[in-house]
């Protein structure tokens, strides 16, 4: 299967009416991140609280639903202010570099089109055909990492220019998760490339057209995986220890104030939404669904995309009402000694199928095969855990500090 | 409304294949010359931190030149490894041992003399091998490479350096850990 | 080929103007009276302790950073397979679990040397002065800007500040 992808808008001669077009994306692109990013928090506020059997925002807008918006203005007239011990240029760098991934990483997200009977998920502006999806590289996919991965350094240096203790520890923590934790989230990407042998979203959704969503054919495991790593990537809870208030105040963002702290938190809830948005083009078939009502074919893959994205909105709310937060050590053991090799495993294990069943092997041979593989490399990980906790941490250790304090 | 404002700019003329390539050439010199300045700056700049941001924007710059070229994989593998990973490394160095920067005058100056010289060599050697192999002959700039042919070709005429790679990661991993635990 | 990224330069573009001018409108918006304790590093309004030039991070920090690179490698190398695995056929995977081998192997051996074990490790033991007696609130904690009085009038003096919290 060879799919070259890219926008048709874009792969002949650029006219100005393509010009317009694209521009026209954009800003819709722009204008939907906004407002969802402003009903997103809305949502979560008023599903948190009844979570915990309060009213939540009320008093602002219908259910409160303008609340997001009055906060927001509020901060506009907020004092900026900028920490004495601070590196001036770098703390007002950082907001950007968090704020720019996320605007970006939104583009390559397919949020409508017809993928099924053939169709190549374009629709028709201006007598020009069009991807509904603001740009469409052949890498797609690969774009989003690489822009969280630059998302990072939004983090890492809010923290290290905000010259103060808190922050600091706050964004070392919070880099070091976010690089562990991508690292799990590309190697379950990964066993999706395996399926659908393309990086470009669009290709990625086509692959998906006939109900054969990658969440079944990719044997849920690297499903599982994405989510939780992509819930740590997003510093949400319980990965949430960036901002661990008992022990770091606000995090990496604690000197940040007025304008520039509602700029992280609008980075922050976009994240949210992109990752939702690509857990549902990866795994979920993407727009993919039935066409109830063929006069208005165009509105149902954009509305089965947005039921999708807000299950998954939903999901991690729930989570984070639900969940308590994990502590460090236990946050790094999950990521490096558990989702990074097994979703390693896996793709090795996925990979050996389809080859086996384009040379004709027997799969009764190769999964048991496969399986004593991987469970003896995981008896060998196993080995050498135990053995770094013995040689580590022992309960001796612990009641020499307290006899220590106690003298 | 916006039809007639469509139908209006319609009329103009779309951009031949070969006006792209002016665009390109612009586009170009814009990224060289953003290079070119956060490189002096990384190297002039008296901060260890601002000196890796610029040296992040050199790198970003060369991601840009390859996206120009067509190889799109090679740009985001360039992100990926070399901003995602490296400099984060370096940073995450230079938190580890914060302060404690010696930084004479004299030691500097004798640095740089130092550093000049290097990166007068590199200059000399890259430039005089990409002379010497490449010649007068002309890429082919039809052709960008997708991601499956960098597979192909990585498991076909590369598959040697590509075993190697995993034996020098293997060499890499084990040093790191062999020097941080002398350190503890 | 590359003009399919010139939606991406446009949103870029539009991001970025998009915080500036949220940083002029607030400029604009904002009342601007910094004084020393706003300025303070956050902590509670307690003056920062001197750091120690010579503390630093875990070196574990560097450790994960490091792997992490290994690691990256070893997914961006997956890739470009995973797209063409089935042409290449079992000459390819053989060439990537040889690979993954290596890789997984040397992990192995890091993990028993404990280099991500981020629990408590023998190194924490108690300093002899952790329990001080004569070390108290009142003469190890300085308040910021309690001492000086700030810009404006804003900060009360020292007397009465410490009424109210006796108060209080």
């Amino acid at each position: 299967m060879m799919i070259i992808a890219s926008d048709p808008l874009l792969s002949s001669d650029i006219g100005f009416s393509v010009v317009a077009i694209m521009l026209l994306k954009v800003v819709i692109a722009f204008a939907l991140l906004m407002v969802s990013v402003m009903l997103v928090i809305w949502f979560e506020r008023k599903i948190v609280a009844d979570m915990h059997n309060r009213v939540g925002p009320s008093l602002a807008g219908p259910w409160g639903i303008l609340q997001t918006l009055a906060d927001g203005i509020k901060l506009f007239f907020k004092e900026d202010l900028l920490p004495e011990r601070a590196d001036r240029v770098v703390f007002r760098l950082a907001p950007y570099l968090s704020l720019v991934p996320a605007f970006l990483s939104f583009a390559i997200v397919p949020i409508g089109g017809d993928f099924t009977n053939g169709g190549d998920g374009t629709v028709s502006i201006f007598g020009h055909r069009t991807l509904l999806q603001v740009a469409d590289p052949p890498v797609g996919i690969l774009l989003f990492l690489a822009l969280s991965s630059i998302a990072v350094y939004g983090v890492m240096l809010a923290g290290w220019s905000s010259g103060s203790k808190y922050p600091l520890l706050g964004s070392v923590r919070a880099s070091a998760q976010m690089i562990s934790y991508e690292a799990a989230l590309g190697l379950s990407m990964a066993t999706v490339f395996l399926f659908s042998g393309t990086l470009s979203t669009s290709g990625i959704v086509s692959g998906q057209a006939t109900w054969n969503w990658n969440l079944v054919s990719t044997g849920f495991i690297p499903f599982i995986i994405f989510v939780i790593a992509g819930t740590a990537e997003l510093n949400r809870p319980p990965f949430d220890l960036v901002e661990a208030e008992q022990e770091l105040v606000g995090g990496f963002h604690t000197e940040y104030s007025s304008i520039r702290f509602a700029l992280f938190f609008l980075a922050e809830f976009m994240n949210m939404i992109t990752m939702s948005a690509i857990a549902v083009t990866l795994f979920l078939g993407g727009p993919n669904g039935p066409i109830l009502i063929k006069q208005i074919a165009w509105v149902w893959p954009i509305l089965w995309f947005f039921l999708k994205v807000m299950a998954f909105l939903f999901t991690f709310v729930w989570l984070r009402a639900t969940l308590p937060r994990l502590r460090y050590d236990q946050l790094m053991d999950l990521g490096w000694k558990l989702l990074i090799p097994a979703s390693l495993g896996w793709f090795l294990l996925i990979a050996a199928l389809n080859i086996g069943e384009d040379r004709g092997w027997s799969t009764f041979l190769i999964v048991p095969i496969g399986l004593i593989v991987l469970s003896l490399a995981a008896l060998l990980l196993n080995g050498a855990i135990k053995k770094a906790k013995d040689s580590s941490l022992h309960a001796a250790d612990l009641s020499e500090i307290s006899e220590g304090v106690d003298q | 409304m916006t039809g007639f404002f469509l139908s209006q700019i319609q009329g103009l003329d779309p951009l031949t294949s070969d006006e792209v390539l002016v665009a390109q050439n612009v586009f170009f010199a814009l990224i060289a010359l953003v290079m070119i300045l956060a490189a002096l700056k990384m190297v002039t700049t008296e901060n260890i931190v601002h000196a890796a941001l610029y040296l992040v924007i050199v790198l970003a710059g060369a991601a840009g030149m390859f996206i120009l070229l067509g190889a799109e994989f090679v740009a985001v593998t360039q992100i990926l490894v070399y901003i995602g990973a490296i400099i984060v490394l370096f940073l995450f160095g230079i938190m580890l041992t914060k302060g404690s920067f010696g930084t004479e005058e004299g030691e500097l100056r004798e640095r740089n003399r130092m550093a000049v010289l290097v990166a007068v060599l590199i200059v000399a050697v890259t430039s005089g091998s990409f002379i010497d192999s490449f010649r007068d002959a002309e890429l082919n700039r039809q052709a960008p490479s997708t991601t499956a042919d960098i597979g192909d070709s990585i498991f076909g005429q590369f598959i040697i350096p590509f075993e190697a790679i995993s034996v020098l990661l293997l060499a890499a991993l084990i040093g790191s850990v062999v020097i941080a635990r002398r350190d503890q | 080929m590359t003009s399919q990224y010139l939606p991406v330069i446009a949103l870029l573009v539009l991001a970025v103007l998009f915080a500036a001018i949220s940083f002029v409108v607030s400029r604009l918006l904002a009342p601007r009276s910094p004084n020393d304790r706003k300025q303070a590093p956050y902590e509670c309004g307690i003056i920062p302790a001197e750091e120690d030039p010579n503390e630093r991070f875990p070196v574990r920090f560097y450790l994960v950073a490091m792997i992490f690179i290994v690691f990256d490698i070893e997914i961006i190398f997956f890739y470009p397979w995973a797209l063409s695995h089935r042409s290449l056929g079992l000459f390819g995977l053989v060439a990537v679990v040889i690979f993954a081998l290596a890789v997984f192997e040397s992990f192995i051996y890091l993990i028993g040397k404990g280099a991500l074990e981020w629990g408590p490790n023998k190194q924490v033991k108690p300093k002899d002065s952790v329990v001080s007696l004569t070390r108290n609130t009142s003469n190890t904690i300085r308040r910021v800007g309690v001492r000086k009085v700030g810009q404006e009038g804003r900060d009360l003096p020292n007397q009465s500040v410490e009424n109210k919290e006796v108060s209080s």
